[in-house]
């Protein structure tokens, strides 16, 4: 190539969730791509030459000075573009203020690859074919898996969409499935793991005498399955077993604050606010079991920190848990909506001899370390948006 | 026999969010009894809407105190005025109570000033709706020198405390005399220190004339099971999902059919798809009263698996249609249907149960079902009708 690569990062806000910044800071390392970001600046970003910012913060004249230098820009410099581009909006009727502000300075710019973090803005963004620009869709979880089950129109527009993007990135062979669903075409998908970087943490030595601490983190979602987890620690409880659950950024839930009190279960189960990443991984590792009692899931990070921090994990068989996780190898799957199922894979747990417990924390950390390092997730993207750019 | 309205003018002030709309019919059937027993009503809310004020009594309602800045400087500006001028022995009274319990100058102001409107007026009682909307009103009645009445609902007395801890502190060592719907509310509002002579059980009501079966409907060949409910967590709709799965499992030839809506409809229609049940069942949105009769007339078992749960009009509705009722044991339910004799109870949190209730209740002969059903029916009509709840009511505020 005898230029660099222009690839634009879109998840709406500067900066995005953990996991696309870490894209984004991957991608930058190569010296083919010049990663280019656009959206509204939620904090101050600190970052390297090769990632270009043109975004807006959340203030009028921010905003207005933005709108204006880049329809000077294109008005100048761009004009039939600009034009075929208002044409384009005000025949959809939605020729305003907002959208001029998010798509002129892309217009402007004009990657090669615009990357969508987000199924739901794919009906915003469509144009970008029309203007030279690739289009690459990231398909994560909730947005593909689940709110277009009740959802519809959602579902149709994905129908009618989804078959004119040039090509899928999935964090999950599961994702990829349902992808197929609203007409993705499978050739277009490609499956890239997420990548975590390693960390090592020291495992707190003070041992309780035969408690399990179980552990589980995330927002108090029901997709999360929590109210079956709280029905399985009644069964534990009712058995007498000795265990400690807690939850991660999931207290001031009513839903779950009640069923805890109604099942009795205010001496074993408790919850906590959200904590910082450093916090939460430490809790993760101060535990002796990971527990992911969701109803669907992309891929859960969190469990994939939990295998690398060799904490246990017992996953419900959703999504694309089963890729990671195998049974009795290194972790333990049960189904989902079965609170007795993991009761009982629990107190299985329970059981395990150290040998047997180090075996399944080890071959969990292996797993990570192959299949979920960074550097297979940064060469997978690589890899797919350089092939996207030379089948031109 | 109802009472002699004319030994009675007192002045009932009732405290409510917003003006009831029309489907809520108890408010609606309650302050219209009073009204028929010769009460004066006086209705206080937070905010009134277009054609609230056509409501047939005195309205009331808050000043707008979280509009844009100018506009809640100059409420506050006018609350105070009147506060003053208007009513300034009430108003000093009421900032005295607030500063006896323990509450800051600034917080007892502030509470004088957002409360001005309850502050006004010259009433006998003074009865909140709801337990949440006596919290930092608990020394209005004081104040005013009338007697005080809360009303707990169930997720007001179960859910709200969870959320807003002490929130009942306050008001928990006044005087005041409470009315809850079920006498499982009633043990667990003593458990709070609450003496039983002031805790007064009146269970809600329904219109009998109006939910009475026909019987000129044809009834499905296949077993049509039905709820009505908000579709809300602790409706406990995902248990019995998950109870009509194995229904499915059974291979029995029946339909099931929620008619409600709420904030759960993504999870539920989740649950429905994940439980490959979607055939099986049907969400109808929210529907008028006659759509609901009419879907009660046409089905045969009616399903309430709550997981928190007051009393609940729905049940009795569906009682006093001639529907075989099977209910959780959340707090009030098992009041309103009696195992075995009206109906069938079933713990919560268990569809197993729950769905192999429903196939016992299926397999049930004729007459035995008849028996139920006309235990049910005689029972609803006898015990939760209007002029039941009215004269209670009427009892509740001269006793």
């Amino acid at each position: 190539m005898g230029h660099r690569l222009k690839v634009a990062i879109f998840s709406g806000v500067i900066p995005s969730s953990t996991f696309i910044e870490r894209l984004i800071n991957g991608l930058a390392l190569s010296d083919d791509i010049e990663v280019q970001m656009f959206g509204m600046l939620q904090s101050k970003t600190q970052y390297g030459k090769q990632i270009k910012v043109f975004g807006y913060r959340n203030n009028k004249w921010s905003k207005l000075i933005l709108l204006l230098k880049y329809t000077v820009l294109l008005t100048l410099f761009k004009r039939k573009a600009k034009n075929k581009l208002d044409q384009l909006l005000k025949s959809e009727n939605r020729l305003t203020l907002l959208n001029r502000l998010k798509f002129y300075p892309v217009l402007w710019h004009q990657p090669h690859i615009f990357h969508l973090q987000w199924a739901k803005g794919l009906k915003d963004w469509i144009w970008v074919r029309d203007f030279d620009m690739k289009l690459v869709l990231s398909l994560r979880g909730t947005q593909i898996n689940q709110s277009p089950v009740a959802d519809k129109e959602l579902a149709n527009d994905y129908k009618s969409l989804f078959p004119h993007v040039d090509a899928f990135h999935s964090v999950s062979k599961d994702i990829a499935e349902q992808a197929q669903k609203y007409a993705a075409k499978k050739e277009n998908i490609k499956v890239i793991y997420s990548g975590i970087e390693p960390m090592t943490l020291q495992k707190s030595q003070k041992k309780e005498s035969n408690v399990l601490k179980i552990i589980s983190v995330g927002r108090p979602h029901w997709v999360k399955g929590y109210t079956y987890a709280l029905d399985a620690c009644k069964l534990l409880k009712d058995k007498s077993f000795n265990f400690e659950y807690t939850i991660i950024g999931a207290s001031k839930n009513i839903e779950l604050a009640y069923q805890i009190q109604d099942l009795g279960l205010q001496d074993c189960v408790k919850l906590f606010d959200t904590m910082p990443f450093e916090k939460v991984q430490q809790a993760i590792c101060n535990s002796d079991l990971f527990l992911l009692p969701s109803l669907n899931e992309g891929l859960a990070n969190v469990v994939l920190e939990s295998m690398m921090h060799k904490t246990l994990v017992l996953t419900t068989d959703c999504g694309g848990m089963s890729e990671v996780v195998s049974e009795s190898i290194n972790g333990f799957i049960v189904p989902i909506r079965d609170s007795k199922a993991m009761s009982e894979k629990i107190l299985e747990i329970s059981i395990l001899s150290e040998a047997e417990r180090k075996k399944l924390t080890e071959n969990a950390f292996t797993t990570v370390r192959e299949q979920h390092n960074t550097k297979q997730m940064i060469n997978g993207m690589l890899q797919l948006y350089k092939e996207l750019h030379d089948a031109k | 026999m109802m009472p002699n309205s004319k030994t009675t003018s007192q002045t009932i002030g009732i405290v409510l969010s917003t003006v009831p709309r029309y489907s809520e019919t108890f408010f609606r059937n309650k302050i219209k009894g009073l009204q028929e027993n010769g009460f004066d009503v006086v209705l206080f809310v937070d905010y009134v809407e277009e054609g609230d004020l056509d409501f047939p009594c005195t309205v009331i309602a808050s000043a707008n105190y979280n509009s844009s800045r100018l506009k809640s400087l100059s409420n506050i500006t006018k609350a105070l005025f009147k506060s003053i001028f208007s009513h300034p022995k009430t108003s000093i009274r009421f900032l005295r109570l607030e500063r006896k319990d323990g509450l800051s100058l600034k917080n007892s102001l502030r509470n004088t000033i957002v409360n001005e409107f309850l502050l006004r007026k010259k009433i006998d009682w003074l009865h909140f709706g709801f337990g949440m909307l006596s919290s930092n009103r608990e020394n209005i009645a004081q104040a005013i020198a009338a007697q005080m009445a809360v009303s707990f609902r169930g997720f007001d007395l179960y859910l709200s405390p969870l959320k807003h801890k002490g929130c009942y502190q306050r008001l928990f060592l006044k005087e005041v005399k409470y009315h809850v719907l079920s006498h499982e509310m009633k043990t667990d509002l003593k458990a709070q220190g609450i003496q039983s002579e002031n805790i007064i059980v009146i269970p809600p009501a329904i219109n009998v004339d109006f939910f009475q079966s026909d019987g000129n409907v044809k009834k499905e060949a296949s077993i049509q099971l039905v709820t009505v409910a908000r579709l809300h967590w602790k409706k406990g709709l995902e248990y019995t999902l998950e109870a009509i799965r194995l229904l499915k499992d059974s291979n029995i030839d029946f339909h099931y059919t929620i008619i409600g809506e709420g904030s759960e409809y993504e999870r539920l229609q989740f649950a429905t798809h994940q439980l490959n049940v979607q055939d099986h069942v049907t969400f109808t949105g929210k529907l008028p009263q006659t759509e609901v009769k009419k879907y009660l007339e046409s089905s045969h078992i009616y399903l309430q698996y709550s997981i928190q749960e007051g009393f609940c009009n729905s049940v009795l509705e569906a009682q006093a249609m001639g529907l075989l009722c099977i209910v959780s044991n959340a707090e009030g339910l098992s009041e309103n249907v009696l195992d075995q004799k009206t109906g069938w109870v079933v713990p919560k949190r268990q569809p197993e149960l729950l769905a192999q209730k429903v196939q016992e209740v299926i397999r049930l002969n004729p007459q035995e079902k008849r028996a139920i059903k006309e235990v049910a029916i005689k029972r609803v009509r006898e015990e939760f009708n209007l002029e039941q709840q009215n004269e209670a009511f009427f009892k509740f505020y001269n006793r």
